[in-house]
């Protein structure tokens, strides 16, 4: 079976609460790995074939620290028949102009250098103004707004999840 | 959105650079903490607005900084900007601890204003957004003569709310001028979120509309982003000669200043994820994990600086105070001195000339004599109009739209692009129209203000060359706003000449030498007496008056009238009236309010004892106020009876012409008031 892994900071509040719902609707029968990404090497990237990025948005529209400070490295690297898929927290009330945009700046960043993305999900439902991550008329990942709908995270996880059971090769 | 390219990168950076970068960065940083320490020991800097979360945005603005030539415009929070720019620590700490020998003021400008004239590294207001005006109008000057440099205005996201910042882009976007605006925006003006400012959270997307100006977002906590924003920003306006703004997203790591107290309106979490988003030591654990330098590596050159520091505080405590028996100088400079009319008074015959004519040929003359003049305001030239009154008829023919144009209806901007334009060089002379009519001056009273420090704010080392012309004044049934006089208001502002002539000779003498001269002179024009008989002389070609020079107009025996402008044609009707009847009036023309000729004044009061003050300015707080209060103090034996001033009421100058005989002065007024005062 590939090797799954679910890359999060280990510090983050919301972010890592999310990562663990997302690593239940998984379920016992899928091994999905948690990688602090605060402790990211480019070794430790490349060692899984299926990854789930988790990157939230900071600062109106930037990615956290932990991922901008891999980005370099990131850049170096050949993704070349990995599967990613990425989420991310944003609160589209109070960050409306870019809600969820470090989402659409990872996904861009993993496929210039090769990654197959997978994921992708309906921008239907929230309301915003502005994201980096609609392409096409979809969200290129899943956004997660724990902040003003809560209560629509979990079956957002569930719908992606099931559909990241059948995009990813195991 | 713009893309830029990735010229700098932790990867491929040279490594002499990635260090010097590194030093800048790390000193700064310890100076930024060790400034409230000095206001603990009583030593001073006690305004410090620390920079901690702008670093990479502040680095890079000042490695893109070329001294000498490009200018630069820093605001209160500026202190790595500085210090990238070539400042060395000693010299900020001078101007924390307001030493003699501070760069920027010599200790007369507050701490954390950060500047070094020679370089272009100018000294600003603490008014926000204040230069973004001279930034564009010293870049109109870098366009005019061409030189391949540009302007850059550093300042806060907050300070974009005020006006005169919207009229300095337009200004840039319309003239297409090289200046980047560098906005830092760290979310806070003091306590106030940016969401109060302005509906975009980006305040540079509000902008996206104007032509010209390009528009680049960077990542002002991040020294590679930054760089290359910057890089590319200077790049084009370099190229390109058009603006750009920077928006550097940053974050408040600490209060906003020392007198703030950010507990009362940020939330724990928030203080705690601004320490963890801290530029600096982002920069150091990239050093780090791209492996360009090591941990040792990186406390060697922490440990030189705190030596450089320390050395630099050492150096500083012991440079001298101000004198502050100083407090008088750089008030105002010395004016041009006429070399032929040395009192301002010649005995020329021949063809009298109206007062227009007189201001119109002398403009024409001094334009010639000068080719770095420029005059610009509202209505100044189109192609046979010169001027809503044709003062600048002609000009713009002659000497070509480079040097005369309109400008937009943005007084302020008037006024502050040409405290900016001549900060180029010392040469430049700029007459402007500083509205249309002296009724529409006040939106420009921010930069006129500012304007009229910069001489003692800098310590002589800058006075922006400037003669501000206003039509003036009312007898023309014009009503509320195109009758006012507003030259009592102003002369309570030092470091501004007011001028006021009456007759077309002084008009042309004055504005000779208010145009050579160095500094700022208001130059009231009587617009009544642009066109009237009474007003037109004989002017020689090259006439010139001195300032502070008063002009005995009619000599008397038994009552002096001290007056200025439209009423000084009063006085001489009414003493001509009253010497038929018996009485000698003597009637000064003051032609200078400030400096004001109190010799001349003292001289006729001691010999004649009875005196009036006259002017079409409210009699309230006018400036006879203070001519007779002068008197009263320096001459009070010598009076035989009250000083009586006559002037406007203290009303708007009403539109029907019977408000205007109402409220304003005139002969009959004048005459009764003189009965009066020589009855005692
Ligand atoms: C300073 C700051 C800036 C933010 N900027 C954005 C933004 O631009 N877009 C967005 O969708 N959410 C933005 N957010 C919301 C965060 O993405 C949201 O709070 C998320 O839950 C943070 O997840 P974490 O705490 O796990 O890192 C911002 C939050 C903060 C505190
Ligand atoms: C015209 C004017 N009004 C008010 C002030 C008082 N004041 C000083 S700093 C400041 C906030 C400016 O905020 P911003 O432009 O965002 O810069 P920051 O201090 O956040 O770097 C204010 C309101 C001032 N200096 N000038
Ligand atoms: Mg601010």
């Amino acid at each position: 079976m590939s090797k799954t892994g679910i890359f999060y900071s280990f510090n983050s509040t919301k972010t890592a609460k999310a990562a663990e719902k997302i690593k239940e609707a998984f379920g016992p029968d899928f091994n999905i790995v948690p990688v602090n990404a605060e402790e990211l090497t480019e070794e430790l990237f490349l060692s899984f074939t299926n990854l789930i990025l988790g990157v939230p948005t900071w600062f109106d529209g930037e990615l956290p620290n932990y991922w901008d400070e891999f980005v370099p490295a990131l850049e170096g690297l050949n993704l070349n028949g990995k599967t990613i898929a990425i989420f991310g927290l944003g609160n589209q009330v109070e960050y409306p102009e870019n809600f969820g945009d470090a989402v659409g700046i990872m996904a861009e960043l993993v496929q210039e250098i090769g990654a197959k993305l997978v994921g992708y999900t309906s921008a239907e439902g929230y309301e915003y103004e502005s994201s980096k991550a609609l392409v096409d008329s979809k969200f290129v990942g899943l956004i997660l707004d724990q902040e003003t709908q809560p209560r629509q995270s979990k079956e957002r996880i569930a719908n992606w999840v099931n559909d990241l059971k059948s995009q990813f090769s195991w | 959105m713009t893309t830029v390219p990735k010229v700098f990168s932790v990867k491929t950076t040279p490594k002499e650079i990635l260090e010097k970068w590194y030093r800048l960065m790390t000193l700064g940083r310890a100076i930024d903490e060790k400034a409230p320490n000095y206001l603990k020991q009583a030593i001073g800097w006690s305004y410090h607005a620390p920079y901690a979360g702008h670093d990479g945005i502040q680095l890079a603005i000042g490695q893109t900084f070329e001294k000498e030539i490009d200018h630069i415009f820093l605001y209160y929070r500026d202190m790595l900007t500085a210090l990238s720019c070539g400042m060395t620590a000693e010299e900020i700490i001078l101007n924390g601890i307001s030493k003699a020998t501070d760069p920027t003021s010599g200790g007369r400008h507050m701490s954390n204003h950060f500047a070094k004239p020679d370089w272009h590294i100018h000294n600003v207001s603490s008014l926000t957004g204040n230069h973004t005006l001279h930034a564009v109008g010293v870049a109109r000057a870098i366009k005019y003569y061409d030189e391949k440099a540009v302007a850059f205005s550093v300042q806060g996201e907050s300070s974009l709310s005020e006006g005169y910042v919207y009229e300095a882009i337009n200004g840039a976007s319309k003239e297409k001028l090289p200046v980047i605006f560098c906005i830092q925006d760290n979310g806070y003006g003091i306590s106030v979120p940016k969401k109060d400012q302005t509906a975009n959270r980006k305040v540079a997307n509000n902008f996206t509309g104007f032509k010209n100006l390009k528009i680049i977002h960077c990542n002002g906590k991040d020294v590679f982003d930054s760089m290359n924003a910057m890089y590319e920003a200077k790049r084009h306006a370099l190229e390109t000669g058009m603006p750009v703004m920077v928006q550097a997203n940053c974050i408040r790591i600490h209060s906003h200043s020392n007198s703030d107290r950010h507990e009362l309106y940020r939330s724990e979490a928030e203080r705690n994820y601004v320490l963890d988003y801290d530029p600096l030591f982002k920069y150091k654990r990239m050093l780090i994990r791209y492996e360009r330098f090591t941990v040792e590596e990186l406390e060697k050159i922490e440990n030189e600086t705190k030596i450089q520091l320390k050395e630099a505080h050492k150096l500083a405590l012991k440079a001298p105070d101000p004198d502050p028996n100083t407090y008088l100088d750089f008030v105002l400079p010395e004016p041009y001195q006429p070399q032929k009319y040395i009192d301002g008074t010649h005995q020329e015959t021949g063809e009298k000339k109206k007062l227009i004519t007189g201001l119109n040929e002398t403009l024409k003359a001094e334009f010639r004599n000068n080719p770095d003049t420029f005059m610009w305001g509202q209505d100044m030239a189109n192609k046979d109009k010169g001027g809503i009154f044709n003062v600048s008829k002609g000009l713009q023919q002659e000497f070509g739209p480079q040097r005369v144009f309109n400008a937009p209806i943005a007084e302020d901007f008037i006024v502050g692009t040409a405290n900016g334009m001549s900060r180029y060089d010392e040469k430049i002379r700029i007459v402007i129209e500083g509205a249309e009519f002296a009724d529409y001056f006040w939106p420009a009273m921010e930069q006129y203000v500012d304007s009229s420090h910069d001489y003692w704010r800098s310590n002589g080392q800058f006075t922006p060359n400037v003669t501000i012309r206003l039509a003036s004044g009312g007898y023309i049934g014009g009503g509320l706003y195109h009758s006012q006089n507003i030259e009592g208001s102003l002369a309570s502002i030092p470091g501004v000449r007011i001028v006021y002539p009456s007759f077309a000779d002084d008009a042309a003498g004055l504005l000779r030498t208010a145009i050579r001269s160095r500094g700022m002179t208001m130059f009231m024009e009587p617009k009544a007496l642009y066109n009237d008989p009474k007003a037109a002389t004989v002017i020689p070609d090259d006439f010139e008056v001195p300032f502070g020079k008063a002009r005995i107009r009619r000599e008397g025996e038994d009552l002096v009238m001290i007056t200025y402008g439209n009423t000084t044609h009063m006085c001489l009707e009414a003493a001509e009236r009253l010497s038929k009847e018996g009485a000698s009036v003597e009637v000064i023309d003051l032609r200078s309010l400030i400096p004001l000729d109190k010799e001349t004044i003292l001289n006729s009061v001691k010999r004649i004892g009875k005196v009036m003050v006259v002017h079409e300015d409210k009699v309230h707080s006018g400036f006879g106020a203070e001519i007779t209060s002068m008197i009263m103090e320096e001459a009070f034996e010598y009076l035989d009876g009250p000083v009586k001033r006559i002037g406007s009421t203290f009303t708007p100058v009403g539109f029907h012409r019977s408000f205007e005989r109402m409220i304003l002065p005139n002969t009959e007024k004048i005459y009764n008031a003189a009965k009066d005062v020589l009855a005692y």
